[in-house]
């Protein structure tokens, strides 16, 4: 267990993160890269990638609470020392997030009042549900919801998204690119190291399941607001026929998301993160419920 | 050991047979420290292939390589994600990483 724990060190961090694929870039994208000049000058487009960007700065606020809040309830110093780091790194996504809020022309004073209009009140449930837990110092369920459900969502969210802006925006790919790494390390301790604690804690197992079919629901929900009735649709249509033509395969779990529909869009990625959940709790010892369809 | 191969099963017995991989020192993959950065790679979708000494890590998807051919009971280190995983063969008779907590 010693060993095990070892590896989360602040020094292994430094030289995975700050001095590797971090190094040299500007709030997470090379410098010089811009937001597309098509999409600033599309008022429609332009809105869909703030409240869309929103949405990542309010989970983002929400694991930095989770993050930061779990360390005093860690029973370990390697736990500490990761919980460190992972805050660290999701007061960056806060920031890298924002900052893209005001390369899409939000003004810094409007910041708070944009965030505020377009959260999704699914979001806020999500998050709520996983911020009482912490509250309470509960460090098994806290670590379950931030480290592999909320966690194991963004890490699919964030891949389905750089699929798609790969040819198209490389800057944000390239945020997203660092925020997918961050993932690896989060979801790793996440099944780690509650793989071993749930072994000494299979009491807890009832409450946390419930925890998890709760927050699946709002990030269905969550899902289901942003694809269905989306008011860019057409113009984000016109983008993909534009990526169909330029013969762009934005490959996601084995789908051309140029090809589907805003709600195949929605059902290709809320059946990988379920599946994701199924899978990453099954290896911990948990047990998978099934969340209810908004 | 750099490798992520930690500890290879029947050591002895099966050494000889093992094929070695001289492995590329840039695959592109930049989320570990330089020196163990050739011993993992992206996994690139659909069209990607696992060689004789990979295997893909289950919990965060990156391919794990080694200087020596793998086998069913080695364990190996997932640095990225820092999993220990067991290499198994499964229904399909292809190589995969189970984690070991």
């Amino acid at each position: 267990m010693a060993d095990f724990l070892s590896a989360y060190s602040i020094q292994n961090w430094l030289e995975s993160c700050p001095q590797a694929y971090l190094e040299g870039t500007e709030y997470g994208h090379q410098p010089g890269e811009n937001e597309p000049e098509d999409l600033l000058a599309n008022e429609v487009l332009r809105e869909d990638a703030i409240r869309t960007t929103v949405q990542l700065v309010v989970g983002e606020k929400c694991a930095l609470a989770a993050s930061s809040g779990l360390i005093n309830a860690a029973p370990d110093e390697g736990s500490k020392c990761f919980l460190a780091t992972q805050t660290l790194d999701e007061a960056r996504h806060v920031e890298v997030f924002t900052q893209r809020l005001i390369d899409l022309g939000v003004k810094k004073k409007d910041l708070d009042e944009t965030i505020r209009r377009h959260a999704n009140p699914n979001l806020v449930r999500f998050a709520e549900v996983l911020l009482e837990k912490v509250d309470k110092k509960d460090f098994v369920a806290g670590v379950v919801g931030q480290n592999i459900v909320l966690e194991g969502m963004a890490f699919s969210v964030f891949e389905m998204l750089k699929a798609v802006t790969d040819a198209v925006n490389p800057k944000f790919a390239h945020t997203l690119a660092g925020t997918i790494a961050d993932e690896r390390r989060h979801v790793g301790f996440g099944e780690n190291r509650i793989g071993s604690l749930i072994k000494q804690h299979p009491e807890r197992k009832p409450e946390i399941e419930q925890m998890q079919k709760d927050m699946s629901y709002h990030m269905l929900a969550t899902f289901a607001a942003s694809f269905r009735n989306n008011p860019a649709r057409e113009q984000i249509e016109q983008v993909k026929e534009g990526m169909r033509e330029s013969g762009v395969n934005a490959e996601y779990h084995g789908a051309n998301l140029s090809e589907l529909s805003p709600e195949e869009m929605e059902g290709v990625l809320s059946d990988t993160v379920l599946e994701e959940f199924k899978v990453r709790l099954g290896r911990i010892g948990i047990d998978y419920q099934t969340p209810a369809r908004p | 050991m750099n490798d992520p191969l930690e500890a290879p099963v029947d050591e002895a017995a099966a050494a000889q047979q093992r094929q070695r991989y001289e492995l590329a020192d840039d695959t592109g993959f930049d989320e570990v420290p330089k020196k163990y950065r050739k011993f993992y790679r992206r996994w690139q979708g659909d069209g990607d292939s696992l060689a004789p000494n990979e295997v893909i890590c289950p919990v965060c998807k990156v391919v794990i390589r080694s200087t020596r051919e793998l086998r069913p009971g080695d364990r190996v280190y997932c640095m990225p994600c820092m999993s220990r995983l067991v290499v198994v063969r499964n229904g399909q008779g292809m190589l995969e990483a189970t984690v070991s907590y």
